[in-house]
């Protein structure tokens, strides 16, 4: 592949990447800017384009460094300082009982092949991703959609491991619990 | 943490698994809470199917 013909496909992946970006930053203007800024830098890099991998999994990669800088940026904010408020392992307390048993017991979702392929459960999953506590949100993301491993994540967001283990965690209880309740438990659903 | 693990333990064990390593002595907690409790077991296939989910839905 020429050096012209990766430049070409490069604006191709727009949407996709201003997808990724928006899922993870939840700002049109915070997402716009990153999105620029990656196809400014894969335009300029093109050369340097290995072709080892697609130009979608090279765009994503620069896509999420200028992600991870855009996070970083925002960490120093004060807004992010309530992260701490988001750390607090008691809070899980009323999912179990004395015991240490469930209070309600995780159900067994079955093969979920069909329900993954099915548009109608990933606005039920947005719905349940924005009830989240918003940085709760959005270390999830870093560690889902982003894939970033929980070191890098803990350094850029200057967060202790067991913080960060603590959000994961709030993260997956809550999620699952919705994804349960208004979709698992739906007898309609495949209907 | 006794020899047996509640599903409390368990379940914060089962999430950190999807993070890191855990120690030998920890893992073999978890499988062996795992081989005696669904509803853990029913946890641990869920947060696979999530991890399965935001991929797609990234995509």
């Amino acid at each position: 592949m020429s050096d012209n013909d990766v430049a070409v496909q490069i604006p191709t992946h727009r949407a996709y990447l201003l997808r990724v970006a928006m899922l993870q930053l939840r700002n049109n203007e915070a997402a716009e800017d990153v999105v620029q800024d990656t196809l400014i830098a894969a335009l300029q890099g093109a050369a340097g384009f290995s072709g080892r991998s697609s130009v979608k999994t090279w765009l994503t990669g620069i896509l999420k460094h200028k992600i991870v800088d855009a996070i970083r940026r925002k960490a120093r904010e004060p807004a992010f300082a309530q992260l701490d408020d988001e750390c607090q392992i008691e809070d899980f307390d009323a999912l179990f009982d004395a015991s240490g048993h469930w209070e309600n017991p995780p159900a067994d979702w079955g093969n979920p092949e069909s329900d993954l392929s099915r548009q109608q459960f990933f606005d039920v999953m947005q719905f349940c991703l924005e009830k989240l506590p918003p940085n709760t949100a959005r270390v999830f993301m870093m560690r889902e959609v982003m894939e970033l491993d929980g070191d890098e994540i803990c350094k850029e967001l200057t967060i202790t491991s067991t913080n960060l283990w603590v959000i994961l965690y709030r993260a997956r209880m809550a999620l699952r619990q919705c994804l349960e309740q208004h979709w698992f438990a739906d007898p309609t659903r495949t209907g | 943490m006794g020899p047996l693990i509640s599903c409390k333990d368990a379940s914060r064990l089962i999430s950190q698994m999807q993070d890191q390593s855990l120690p030998p002595g920890k893992r073999w907690l978890v499988r062996l809470h795992l081989l005696f409790c669904d509803a853990c077991s029913h946890f641990h296939r869920q947060l696979a199917i999530l991890r399965e989910a935001m991929l797609r839905y990234r995509e």
